[in-house]
């Protein structure tokens, strides 16, 4: 079939001046399948604009190649302009002839701008029409953990009309929110109760994911609470799932009952029935894990309130304070005013028992000497771990993680919440480190992103843009394997032949499946092989 | 969400954040900058990748801006402030003042013909940078002729879609908005306030931000005073940050240094990089995996130096307490670059007075209370990014998204609010 | 319309290559006219049937240009096309064709000078190949 193509170049407003729009037109008109040339002094602008949809609709053109500036501000006015003249969008390629082409080279450039326009030509003849249509998703979500994080994510979505399922494995909610609640002063037993009263929020504890399929606007997950399995379905999956601590210690040292991990101090420190009050406490951090914030929130918060409660003298062996959160700076210099002694030190120091009391042996930085700490208590170093969940659901989820094993891939492009794959979230300690502020945000981001998926109840998706073809796709399963955003999975077609179905709401449109396709069977409207190579032929 | 407006003030990578995700809320919202150009100071910071990414979100902040910039939801007013605010949440009037930009931003296609023409020097129309965007050209009005009282006319006639206008004065814009949210940014910490570093007064010293702009430009790092290859630079922490003026951490600085540091040791191996510092902020989300190489590469040096001499030959010398061992060393170097920090901007004063927001102790805008991140005193008033407090770009762009978020919840509440009022009645 | 001299094909991943090869255009920097850009969602697309048919049509050199390591917007993608660079050199050398460099290189989208590097290290390599 002949298309008849129209073409439009640009010469903004006649600064391209080392382009002989003339002389290119010419060879332009010449082209087959070219029904009109027309040049323009600003195609951009509604002058412009306006004219190309005139020529478009008097001259039945049926694609259109725009030869100007580049496509990565104005190809979406351009396929504006199509869609005004009744022409599928996607009916367009752009040849850049000004960034790339004039501004790029010195002398006169027009046979490249003449090449870059027929390599447009030959892509625009092929290309096909892509529909949008709107895509209904669900709109619960569920939020595995039941910590602070889970918690209030729960009741912001609450807020803004979604319905969330609050997944937690223990048999309650608000377990290893200790720490926080004495360092913030907030209370975890009204939070629960305000999930408790809110009928957008189902709390399921005891319970356990054990298997999850489906992408974003239709996950199915299969549930474990107490011996019986629940089946729901969930728009977006929200993991607030924390981390776990263990003392940095030699193992024979570990079972001192006179030293302790944070938390456990914060349940000392709670508890008004005490025998002994420390007098004496040490605190170590930041010598086995130098990336984490939550230590030096700890010990802070720690020293500060030993010293207020039991007016114990406190001594902090560290490496160097991370004060890089909200706050941190000022507490430090709190600590320092009220007595906190702060020993900074190069390497870790040495740990014995002495007696019923704990010696902690470090070199002083400032003064160059050893100094030996007898200590009645003494708060251990602390290394953040993933928790026990992570890795069996970012297996079941086939999600990535960092290089310490946390969620969230570090690719810096995913940040701040989002994973690979979409609908699926991270929130909290479970990336890896916690201080209020960004867990505060994270919260309240995280919030943002499912509302603006979910919130309408339906996504509009540009149709079948990549697809397998049933007739010659072979099941071999490389594209799905291959997917990095788990978009495609094995659907039935309606002759019961089994192919590779790609989900258009899942679908990030890289192309990486259509590359690895052994029988070239996936077809990605506008870069289709033949589209491609049709560029390399106009050379 | 449709019929909704929000303000955005500051398009920074924060603003534009909470406009992102509002704007694909179906909000409609104005997002005005006070430059000419949007971006903010994270548009002009330089890749810092080595054989790998190094995880700096430079690049993310280009990638957002572009999205922003042709959202259909999002109206932009550059070279606009707010003069004042009226009214309540749901419904605050705002009026802005748009200062003229002298060249139309919609009819300017960048053809570059009228610096051409500009008799001037430096040129007093000139294209913005050239991540800038709208990649629409500028009129300094001190630099022109035409402003000067004398009759010139030569870009404007130049000009192929008639950009150029001299008559226009500043205008006044009314807006009705629902909501606010303030992303106005922050200063760069001046590091001539600490003189005897010698900033501005001996030209081999540079600060952080000079440094990004160094590569961005000209992708290699050369000395200023003779465009020799740096064999042997320092880079001096906290410089603005953890002092009696900021009882902060500016959340940025090491991870930056060390990351210049990286990049400087990755295009000559030989060049020598110490970094002296008071405590090393080795956290953040991707940091650790770099930690270790940075550590074996660079001469890290615990205690920050407070004077900074020229000697006769034009280097450096760097006195500062070795602890280690025990007294004043002198180091030369051919090159220093000063972490500089965070500052609240200086004008964050008017803002929060036209708002009615507070400020906190430290200038940044205050938030409501502990439990908020993003709420200020007042309702439909909402803080995202560094105006609040530091932070480096990942966090901005999640504070910003925050912010958004608070809006429609805000929005959302007041929306059921309204309609069990109605069933009532 | 065939260039004189032998043509570059580079395929510019849209989220690094293609804007940086933009923002070259704005700074002016200049490089050699017979480069001819292909732009891809993703250095991932890039197949090796792209490659040797760019090569069948006269290329001199052709180029896969794609986000840094650990920085690509779709995980794999640059990873992958890594490989698939090398796999056209090794076949190229089976056949005797390995005068015609295939190359990788990465960059993000506001690295202009990086871009402009690549294109002047494969003209050398050019230059040194003979053609």
């Amino acid at each position: 079939m002949e298309t008849k193509i129209g073409v439009f170049l640009c010469n903004c407003g006649g600064a391209i001046n080392n382009i002989d729009f003339d002389a290119a037109v010419k060879e332009i008109a010449k082209l087959p399948n070219v029904t009109c040339v027309n040049l323009s002094p600003n195609l951009c602008l509604e002058e412009g604009k306006e004219k190309m949809v005139s020529c478009i609709k008097d001259e039945n053109i049926e694609r259109v190649v725009v030869a100007a500036c580049s496509p990565e501000f104005q190809e979406h006015i351009f396929r504006e302009v199509l869609e005004k003249a009744g022409l599928n969008g996607h009916l367009f390629s752009m040849a850049n002839i000004r960034e790339q082409c004039s501004w790029a080279h010195d002398g006169d450039v027009t046979v490249k701008a003449g090449e870059l326009v027929k390599m447009a030509i030959n892509r625009v003849r092929l290309l096909q029409p892509v529909e949008k249509k709107e895509l209904p998703v669900n709109r619960e979500v569920l939020v595995v953990g039941g910590g602070f994080s889970a918690i209030n994510t729960a009741l912001q979505l609450s807020r803004v009309g979604l319905r969330t399922t609050l997944l937690e494995k223990e048999a309650a909610l608000g377990i290893g929110n200790e720490e926080l609640e004495s360092f913030y002063g907030f209370d975890t037993s009204s939070m629960i109760s305000a999930v408790e009263v809110d009928k957008n929020i189902e709390v399921l504890t005891s319970a356990q994911m054990k298997e999850v399929k489906g992408k974003i606007g239709d996950f199915s997950a299969r549930i474990r609470k107490e011996g019986e399995e629940i089946f729901r379905k969930y728009g977006a999956i929200i993991l607030a799932t924390g981390y776990q601590t263990e003392l940095a210690l030699d193992s024979e040292l570990k079972s001192g009952l006179n030293i302790v991990s944070q938390e456990q101090l914060c349940r000392m420190l709670r508890n008004s029935g005490l025998e002994t009050e420390p007098k004496t406490i040490g605190f170590m951090f930041d010598f086995s894990d130098e990336n984490s914030r939550f230590p030096t929130l700890a010990t802070l918060n720690n020293a500060l309130a030993a010293k207020k409660k039991w007016g114990s003298e406190v001594y902090v062996f560290y490496k160097s304070v991370k004060v890089d959160s909200e706050g941190m700076e000022k507490l430090y210099q709190e600590a320092r005013d009220r007595g906190v002694v702060f020993l900074k030190c190069e390497a870790r120091p040495r740990i014995t028992a002495d007696n019923g009391r704990v010696k902690i042996e470090a070199k002083d930085f400032f003064l160059g000497e050893n100094t030996i700490l007898a200590c009645d208590l003494l708060v251990a170093e602390e290394l953040l771990l993933p928790s026990e969940g992570t890795e069996t659901l970012s297996s079941l989820l086939n999600i990535r993680k960092d290089s310490r094993g946390f969620y969230q891939d570090e690719n810096v492009h995913l940040y701040p919440i989002a994973s690979e794959k979409k609908g699926i979230f991270f929130i909290g300690g479970c990336r890896g480190d916690l201080d209020l502020g960004r867990v505060l945000t994270d919260i309240s981001s995280v919030v943002m992103n499912v509302h603006e998926l979910l919130s309408s109840g339906k996504i509009l998706v540009e149709i079948e843009r990549v697809k397998a073809d049933p007739q010659k796709c072979v099941a071999c399963l490389t594209c799905i394997r291959v997917c990095p955003h788990g978009a495609i999975q094995l659907v039935r077609t309606d002759n019961s032949k089994e192919v590779a179905g790609i989900s258009d709401l899942a679908c990030y449109a890289c192309g990486i499946c259509a590359a690895i396709c052994p029988a070239k069977a996936i077809k990605f409207q506008g870069y289709r092989d033949e589209e491609i190579l049709a560029q390399i032929e106009a050379i | 969400m449709e019929s909704k407006n929000v303000l955005v003030v500051g398009s920074g990578i924060s603003g534009i954040a909470s406009a992102l995700e509002l704007a694909n809320a179906g909000v409609s919202v104005y997002l005005i900058e006070k430059e000419a150009v949007v971006g903010g100071h994270s548009a002009s910071f330089c890749c810092k990748a080595t054989d790998i990414c190094s995880k700096c979100s430079a690049c993310v902040v280009l990638d957002k801006i572009k999205e922003a910039v042709i959202h259909p939801q999002i109206r932009l007013l550059t070279n606009s402030t707010i003069r004042q605010l009226s009214g309540e949440p749901g419904n605050f009037r705002v009026e802005i003042t748009q200062q003229p930009r002298y060249v139309d931003e919609e009819k300017c296609i960048a053809c570059g013909l009228c610096t051409e023409v500009c008799p001037t020097d430096p040129k007093a129309v000139y294209p913005p940078f050239a991540e800038a965007t709208p990649f629409s050209y500028i009129l300094d009005e001190g630099l022109c002729l035409r402003f000067k009282g004398e009759k010139c006319g030569l870009c404007l006639e130049s000009c192929p879609t008639k950009a150029i206008e001299f008559e226009l004065k500043s205008k006044e814009r009314e807006l009705s908005v629902d909501a606010v949210i303030v992303a106005t940014g922050f200063d760069v910490f001046d590091a001539r306030k600490k003189g005897s570093l010698g900033y501005g007064r001996y030209p081999n010293v540079l600060t952080g931000l000079d440094l990004e702009q160094v590569f961005t430009r000209e992708s290699y790092l050369r000395l200023p005073t003779n465009g020799n290859e740096p064999k042997n630079i320092a880079f001096i922490q906290c410089v603005g940050s953890r002092d009696e003026d900021h009882e902060y951490c500016s959340q940025v600085c090491c991870k930056y240094a060390m990351k210049l540091a990286g990049l400087i040791k990755y295009q000559n191996p030989d060049t020598q990089v110490t970094i002296f510092y008071i405590d090393l902020q080795t956290t953040g989300k991707g940091f650790a995996q770099f930690y270790e190489k940075y550590k074996e590469s660079i001469r890290f040096v615990r205690g920050v130096p407070v004077e900074i001499l020229q000697t006769v030959s034009g280097e450096l010398e760097v006195r500062f307490e070795d602890i280690s061992q025990g007294k004043v060393c002198r180091d030369t170097f051919d090159l220093v670059v000063l972490s500089v920090g965070i500052s609240p901007r200086k004008n964050s004063w008017d803002l929060a007075r036209i708002l009615g927001i507070n400020l906190a102790d430290d200038g940044f805008f205050d938030k409501k209370d502990s439990l908020s991140c993003n709420e200020t005193n007042v309702d439909g008033i909402f803080l995202a990014g560094t105006c609040q407090g530091p932070k480096d770009i990942p966090d901005s762009i999640a504070h910003g998204i925050a912010a958004a978020s608070k809006v429609i919840q805000a929005l959302a509440e007041s929306a059921s609010q309204v309609r069990s009022n109605q069933e009532r009645h | 319309m065939r260039s004189m001299n032998g043509h570059i094909v580079a395929f510019c991943c849209e989220h690094s290559a293609y804007p940086a090869a933009d923002l070259a255009g704005k700074l002016r920097l200049h490089y050699p006219e017979s480069l001819r850009i292909i732009r891809v969602p993703c250095a991932g697309r890039v197949d090796v049937i792209h490659i040797l048919k760019a090569f069948e049509n006269g290329a001199v050199a052709v180029l896969v240009l794609g986000c840094e390591d650990g920085a690509c917007h779709h995980i794999t993608g640059n990873t992958r096309a890594k490989e698939r660079v090398k796999y056209c050199n090794m076949l190229l050398k089976e056949i005797e064709a390995d005068g015609r460099p295939v190359a990788m290189f990465n960059l993000s989208p506001n690295e202009p000078h990086k871009f402009v590097r690549a294109l002047n290290e494969i003209t050398k390599r050019i230059k040194e190949s003979g053609r």
